[in-house]
């Protein structure tokens, strides 16, 4: 019998065998997630693209959960009140009902502000893949057009929450680190940080040439050029100045911004929702005959305090609820009540304010009357415009500081009315003890926790 | 003179040279079974040395022809014990008779990836389930219900009634949190898919919120696509101890799975038909209504239609009428056996049409299969595995749902005094209580599944080297596994809730691929210096790939009657791909001192594109060792035939879940225009796999020649490493990341005892208990306790406590003190045992009797269906006073003894959730056989080639006892999960089966 070489069968079939395997016999290679856009690649090898989708994502996400945000600023700040039936904590917890503190771990305080950093991180996301693309895909001025549009909005996000957690500080986050947890702000060095976040994007937007390499919403329009959206960030920058009671700085700032009391008092920018594929609608948009178990009521407070003749109040952002037979039918949930249907915003697709010229205007009246030079006429004309729109007469109260201040507060409280203002207008004035309280052991908080989630106790 | 003597001498030797050169001889012979004296047909006989191999006849002969003067033949039967004959040219007439393997001692068992050992060797609790035990006494509809009861240690769990599948297997109690809990199946080497693909059902059920892909579509997992009647036999290796050697995807076990293969021999031909029915297995009930009732649950409305009822005396019966169908059932299997002494082809094809007990549901398989053997030389042998496989189940619509269109939730809003039937046009009136009329949605309504596989294998066995001690060969075997399942649901416009719709019509169509490749190459050297050493030293190198890609579209505003997704008014798409590489190395010793001493150990190198590292290699060690104290010189005792003594120890590994290692932006559009939104979970770059470490004991005892066999295993598994999902701090932009920490632990024992009482002539009787207790804890959580699964504290919840059962049950209950309402524990959906009683009794050679009792006691599963009919006023028990709980629930709900059942339970809602933790033990008797086998001397009057008829009828889930208060205690809304199996909303109600059977071998 022949002999066969057993050796010589041995590699043909080894051969079959790893052909069989393919090319990657033993080294696994390391793919990215196919189902979504990856961060690694992202930072590290980022495309024109990449640049553009993470633009447009960020000012997307600055909606993420404004109806939380605006409820908790709306009914602390006594403008409003949420009625939902399902949802007791709305008209316990954020009033102080009982003996009702605001919870760390409750939905509204940890939902706004992990969506303000999930934000703050999107843009920190793009500014880092900008500067890898530095001397490629985008020129120098894009770069710094992007840098500067980021940090705008993320000093925006950085107010936010400092609105809402206000003496518990905010948390800086770190800019390029997804791992690392960053430092625990106080109230002023929050600011601090805001300033410097703003100041810096101002520089950069000078730098920033004609266009930015992405197209922002209609949300922006007229402000959607580096030279356009730097106004926008000098508007930010007036109200912060305010905030810090910097009124000269307020007043320069202003200069810069694209304030125009001949100009309409709805120009600004603004968050816009569509119907739209992927897109969102407006959250705080409700009709306002609707069942008591589910619905937006304005706080007594604000159709009782109105002045006779003020436009905005009843039949524009108040509307009288009445049942099918035309009678009045009041809302009643947990102890209080309400006969006004809130109605600020008309339809879904309403645009909310980010920053709008009648805010500008009035930041310059609180300049004009609070500053060490103040300017009390001034001060009455940017009022009077203010007044002329809602359809009052001109303002005839004294001119002093005092008068002038309730008067700039009114106006606010009227005009930027259910924008996320009142609550912080009245606890920087330092009027909180103003604010009606409903019900026998109510309270007027002044500040939202820190969540839980964040570790800072331990 | 001196050449002629030379010529003479020459021609002399050519003479005996070449005699012995081509001398062969001929041996003939009768095998015969030792204990009845019966022939046995088509036992093995074997010539090792060439290869050369036949069968017996019907009459138990045989004939072969061999080279040279002698030989040692090797003559087997399954289920026998092998013995070897020594033949010659002078000696070529030989009558054996095998004696029955009662204990299973010879039985080859699975060890490694490239080798096996007799049971009597086996240092593993390794179970097997053959041919017979699998499907001779009542076949199930597909594979995974045939194992009932005949695996100790095994949950097996169905999560509804519907057709065609959805089994959940565990072994040995809770192995994960996050990951698989399902064992990995291997048949014929290839790695098989078991994936449970949702059919898109979500974005009209709403079950999961939002259009999401949701495991509330009732999805079947893919093992139900193999056909039962193919497989040979089965080995489950249960824990690590035993599976070790498969490494990171073996934590749930091993089910390896051989498939029949052709013997060398006379051609057979096997001829199978079954036919049946299937029948609603346990009806609830409906409530009683009263004129009273009517009004006090349904209002004014309700109160009219009762009225009207009662004036045309119609009550109906909704249970019947839903799910009242006999659904017919039947099987037609053809297989056949055919070959030589190199080759031999094992071919079947398979039939199977069920129908549901709902009308319009129903499953149907059509399978064909190919297995070849070839032997090119005595050291190269292929064998190539080949199966087709196309089934199609339309399995309705059940389960939970939050718009009121499932079957089940809609039968809870009805009363038996309305008429959702449809009039003499076919117009179905809508039901005046719930957004869809169940018999409209059934009737109008399709939900099929379409699937394509194809399974095939190709192992090659070459010997390279070989001596008297010494063998060395070369193993190669590749898999592959591709299914097609494409899922289409029409819910037609002319459907209640689809009327109301602004788009009114739903398609749905979901369209999968999957691919699973994977090797093995390895190199197995035997080694035996001496009579009593054997030394198997085994080593190689394996790789797996998996591609998946779904594409979900679901179009509303359907046109006319058009059923394609694109003639819609509107369409959303979504798309998942997953893909999936390892590979690894793995080495092991076996050593085998005389059948006395047997030693392992081995390792496995494991590394896999799951793992944040993946390059780096996970090792998974093993070692075990089995004394077979009967061997040994000292053991004199003949009534106990094999006493052995077992340890073993591993350790394997569970893979993350697609995905939990990428940071990933999503889609966030404003405007018109696409934006990318950092998503709220951040990728753990280092998640590795989970980590089981198990070791076990046992003893094996077989006494009174196989007349008991006890097989005991204690066993303890610990889990660490846990995937687990954790808090992050918000501030950095990502709420929630995946990462590795935790530590879980199970203890059980299992036992299994076989009794043989009778083994004579006319009456043979094989009984088995199997029994197997399992308790689990979390040993380490380094994050708070968290829910899985269930619905939310109040209508009972899983949840993963530190300290407590991995699988308890926690919801609200009072204080007994009546401070208030607490969270306590109020049930464990681990059983407390589990025991199964299988008997197969053959008596007067002719008549084969088998049942099989299953008995799960203990273990809670939360009703909710209950809930739902309460809420809607329609329990069957709603007026009844039964139902009792502790005086100090009853205080604290403001009830008492005699409030009715449902009042009394929506009482309890927000203050205890006792109500809906139910005790889901059963006693269920699961088989039941009865067969004729036409006697051999009748058939040889029929016709020479018979071998075989047999006839018989059996039935499946005949009855079942328990305290449960729904359909069926085995149930999962959620399908396979690893915590939270249990939970019932609305379920596809269970079956039972009733069979003919025809069979005819040739």
């Amino acid at each position: 019998m022949k002999k066969i070489n057993y050796h010589s069968l041995i590699f043909p079939l080894l051969f079959i065998g790893f052909s069989f395997m393919g090319c990657n016999v033993f080294d696994i290679e390391d793919r990215s997630d196919p189902n979504n856009t990856e961060l690694g690649g992202v930072i590290q090898n980022p495309s024109r693209a990449d640049i553009i989708t993470l633009a447009t994502g960020t000012e997307s996400s600055l909606r993420t959960d404004l109806r939380i945000y605006h409820i908790n600023l709306g009914m602390v700040g006594r403008e409003m009140y949420r009625f939902l039936a399902a949802e007791p904590r709305n008209t316990q917890d954020l009033l102080g009902g009982g003996q009702s503190t605001l919870d760390a771990g409750a939905f509204y305080t940890t939902r706004p502000w992990a969506a303000f950093y999930a934000s703050i991180r999107n843009a920190n996301i793009l500014i880092q893949a900008a500067n890898t693309l530095q001397g490629g895909a985008l020129s120098d001025a894009e770069v710094q057009g992007v840098t500067g549009f980021g940090n705008t909005l993320i000093a925006y996000e950085y107010l936010m929450a400092l609105n809402q957690m206000n003496e518990n500080g905010i948390r800086m986050q770190d800019p390029t680190d997804p791992e690392a947890v960053g430092p625990l702000l106080s109230r002023q060095e929050g600011f601090d940080l805001i300033i410097s976040l703003l100041d810096n994007a101002a520089t950069s937007l000078s730098n920033a040439g004609d266009a930015f390499p992405f197209t922002l919403s209609a949300g922006f329009s007229g402000l959607n050029t580096p030279s356009t959206f730097r106004q926008f960030n000098r508007a930010l920058r007036a109200r912060v100045a305010v905030y810090n009671e910097d009124y000269e700085g307020a007043l320069n700032f202003l200069g810069d911004s694209f304030i125009d009391e001949a100009g309409d008092l709805t120009t600004g920018a603004y968050h816009i929702y569509s119907t739209g594929g992927g897109d969102q609608l407006n959250p705080v948009f409700a009709p306002p005959q609707s069942g008591a178990g589910d619905s937006w009521i304005n706080h007594p407070s604000f159709v009782a305090d109105a002045e006779d003749g003020d436009n905005r109040v009843i039949g524009d952002k108040a509307i009288l609820r009445v049942d099918e037979d035309g009678n009045p039918n009041p809302a009643t949930l947990d102890g209080l009540t309400g006969s006004y249907g809130l109605f600020v915003y008309k339809t879904q697709t309403s645009p909310f304010p980010i920053i709008r010229n009648a805010e500008l205007l009035l930041i310059r009246a609180e300049a004009n009357i609070n500053s060490n030079t103040p300017d009390f006429a001034a001060a009455v004309q940017d009022l009077n415009v203010i007044r002329n729109a809602a359809g009052l007469d001109p303002y005839s109260g004294a001119l002093t500081q005092e008068a002038l201040n309730d008067e700039m507060v009114r106006q606010r409280r009227y005009e930027l009315y259910f924008e996320g203002h009142r609550w912080v207008d009245m606890r920087r004035f330092g009027r909180l003890d103003e604010l009606p309280l409903d019900r026998p052991g109510d309270n007027v908080f002044e500040s939202f926790p820190i969540p839980e989630s964040e570790n800072v106790g331990s | 003179m001196k050449n002629r003597y030379k010529f003479a001498f020459l021609c002399l030797g050519i003479l005996l040279i070449s005699q012995s050169a081509w001398a062969q001889f001929t041996v003939t012979g009768t095998i015969t079974d030792a204990s009845t004296d019966e022939p046995l047909i088509s036992a093995n006989i074997f010539h090792q040395p060439t290869g050369r191999g036949t069968t017996t006849s019907a009459d138990g002969k045989f004939s072969i022809e061999l080279p040279g003067q002698n030989a040692t033949l090797r003559i087997s039967y399954i289920g026998y014990i092998a013995k070897n004959a020594d033949v010659s040219a002078s000696n070529n007439q030989i009558n054996l008779a095998l004696e029955p393997d009662v204990a299973n001692l010879d039985e080859l068992v699975v060890t490694g990836l490239g080798s096996s050992v007799k049971r009597e060797n086996l240092a593993n609790a390794v179970s097997s389930v053959n041919a017979d035990e699998l499907v001779g006494s009542s076949p199930a509809q597909t594979l995974s219900s045939n194992l009932y009861g005949k695996v100790p240690g095994a949950n097996i769990s169905s999560n509804s009634g519907a057709p065609g599948g959805g089994i959940s297997i565990k072994l040995r109690g809770v192995t994960t949190i996050n990951g698989s809990s399902e064992p990995l199946y291997i048949v014929d080497g290839i790695y098989l898919s078991n994936d449970a693909i949702a059919n898109g059902s979500n974005a009209v059920t709403r079950a999961a919120g939002g259009g999401s892909a949701s495991n509330q579509d009732n999805p079947v997992n893919r093992v139900a696509d193999l056909n039962p009647s193919d497989i040979e036999s089965i080995e489950i290796l249960k824990g690590a101890s035993a599976a070790a050697i498969y490494g990171q995807r073996a934590s749930g076990g091993v089910v390896i799975i051989t498939t029949k293969r052709g013997s060398g021999g006379k051609a057979e031909f096997s001829a199978s038909q079954s036919i049946g029915f299937t029948t609603i297995q346990n009806k609830l009930g409906q409530r009683t209504f009263t004129a009273e009732t009517a009004e006090a649950s349904f209002g004014e409305p309700g109160l009219a239609l009762f009225n009207e009822a009662q004036a045309q005396d119609r009550f109906l019966d909704y249970e019947e009428l839903l799910f009242g169908q006999e659904g017919v059932l039947s099987s037609t299997d053809l297989s056949s056996s055919f070959g030589n002494e190199s080759t031999s082809f094992y071919v079947s094809g398979s039939l199977q049409d069920d129908e549901g007990i709902i009308e319009t549901t129903g499953y149907e398989k059509q399978s064909i299969r190919a297995n070849v053997d070839h032997r090119f030389t005595d050291k190269f042998k292929v064998a190539v595995s080949s199966n087709y496989i196309h089934s199609e189940s339309n399995r309705g619509l059940t389960g939970n749902d939050n718009t009121g269109t499932t079957f089940g939730v809609s039968q809870t809003a009805t009363p038996n005094f309305i008429d959702l039937r449809a009039n003499e046009n076919g117009v179905f009136p809508d039901h005046p209580f719930n957004t869809a009329n169940q018999l409209q949605t059934r009737d109008l309504f399709s939900n099929n599944e379409d699937v394509n596989r194809v399974l095939t294998s190709v192992k090659a066995n070459y010997e390279i080297f070989r001596n008297a001690g010494n063998l060395l060969s070369f193993q190669f075997t590749g898999g592959v596994d591709f299914f097609s399942q494409n899922n289409s649901l029409i819910f037609p416009g002319d459907l209640q809730f689809e009327r109301i719709s602004p788009d009114p019509g739903t398609l749905v169509e979901t369209n999968t691929n999957n691919l699973n490749t994977n090797t093995v190459a390895l190199l197995v050297h035997t080694f035996t210096p001496s009579s009593e050493i054997t030394l198997v030293s085994q080593g190689g190198y394996t790789s797996f790939n998996n591609d998946q890609n779904i594409v979900s579209t679901v179009g509303v505003g359907i046109i006319g009657s058009q059923t394609n997704v694109d003639q819609t008014n509107s369409q959303q798409i979504n798309q998942t791909r997953v893909f999936q590489r390892d590979r690894g190395f793995f080495l092991q010793e076996e050593f085998n001192y005389d059948d006395k001493y047997i030693l392992t150990a081995g390792v496995r190198a494991d590394k896999s594109d799951r793992n944040g590292a993946v390059n780096e290699f996970f090792y998974y060690p093993k070692a075990s060792f089995a004394w077979n104290l009967t061997n040994m010189d000292f053991w004199k005792n003949d009534n106990v035939g094999n006493l052995k003594l077992r340890v073993a120890y591993g350790e394997t590994g569970n893979l993350s879940t697609f995905g939990a290692k990428f940071s990933s932006l999503g889609l966030s559009n404003i405007g018109g225009f696409n934006g990318v939104l950092i998503n709220n979970s951040r990728g753990s770059e280092d998640i590795q796999p989970e980590r089981q470490r198990e070791i076990e004991a046992g003893v094996d005892v077989s006494a009174w020649q196989g007349l008991a066999n006890l097989s005991v295993t204690v066993y303890n598994k610990n889990i660490s490493e846990l995937l687990l999902s954790r808090e992050l701090e918000p501030s950095t932009g990502f709420s929630f990341e995946q990462f590795n920490g935790g530590g879980l632990r199970n203890r059980g024992i299992e036992a299994s005892l076989t009794l043989n009482p009778f083994q004579g002539e006319n009456l043979r009787w094989s009984s088995t208990f199997n029994f197997s207790k399992n308790v689990s804890e979390v040993t380490d959580l380094t994050v708070p306790a968290f829910d899985v699964g269930g619905f939310g504290t109040s209508l009972g919840v899983y949840r993963i406590e530190e300290g407590e059962s991995a699988t308890q049950i926690v919801g609200f209950d009072p204080a007994e003190d009546g401070s208030g309402t607490t969270v306590t524990q109020l049930g464990d959906g681990e059983p407390d045992f589990r025991l199964s009683w299988f008997n197969q009794l053959n008596v007067a050679k002719n008549i084969d009797f088998s049942f099989l009792f299953d008995w799960k006691k203990g273990g809670d599963g939360i009703n909710l269906t209950e809930l739902l009919s309460d809420l809607n006023g329609t329990t069957n028990d709603y007026d009844d006073t039964d139902l009792t709980f502790p005086d100090f629930v009853n205080d604290a709900a403001g009830i008492t003894d005699d409030t009715i059942n449902g009042v009394k339970r929506l009482s309890l809602l927000g203050v205890s959730s006792r109500q809906f933790v139910q005790n889901a033990s059963y006693l269920r008797l699961r088989e039941i056989g009865l067969y004729y086998n036409v006697p051999v001397s009748a058939l040889s009057k029929i016709s020479s080639g018979l071998r075989g008829i047999r006839f018989g009828v059996s039935a499946n889930n005949v009855f079942t006892i328990s305290p449960y208060r729904s359909y069926d205690p085995e149930v999962s809304n959620f399908g396979n999960q690893p915590i939270s199996q249990g939970v019932e909303v609305t379920p596809y109600p269970s079956t039972k089966q009733y069979y003919f059977h025809f069979n005819i071998d040739f």
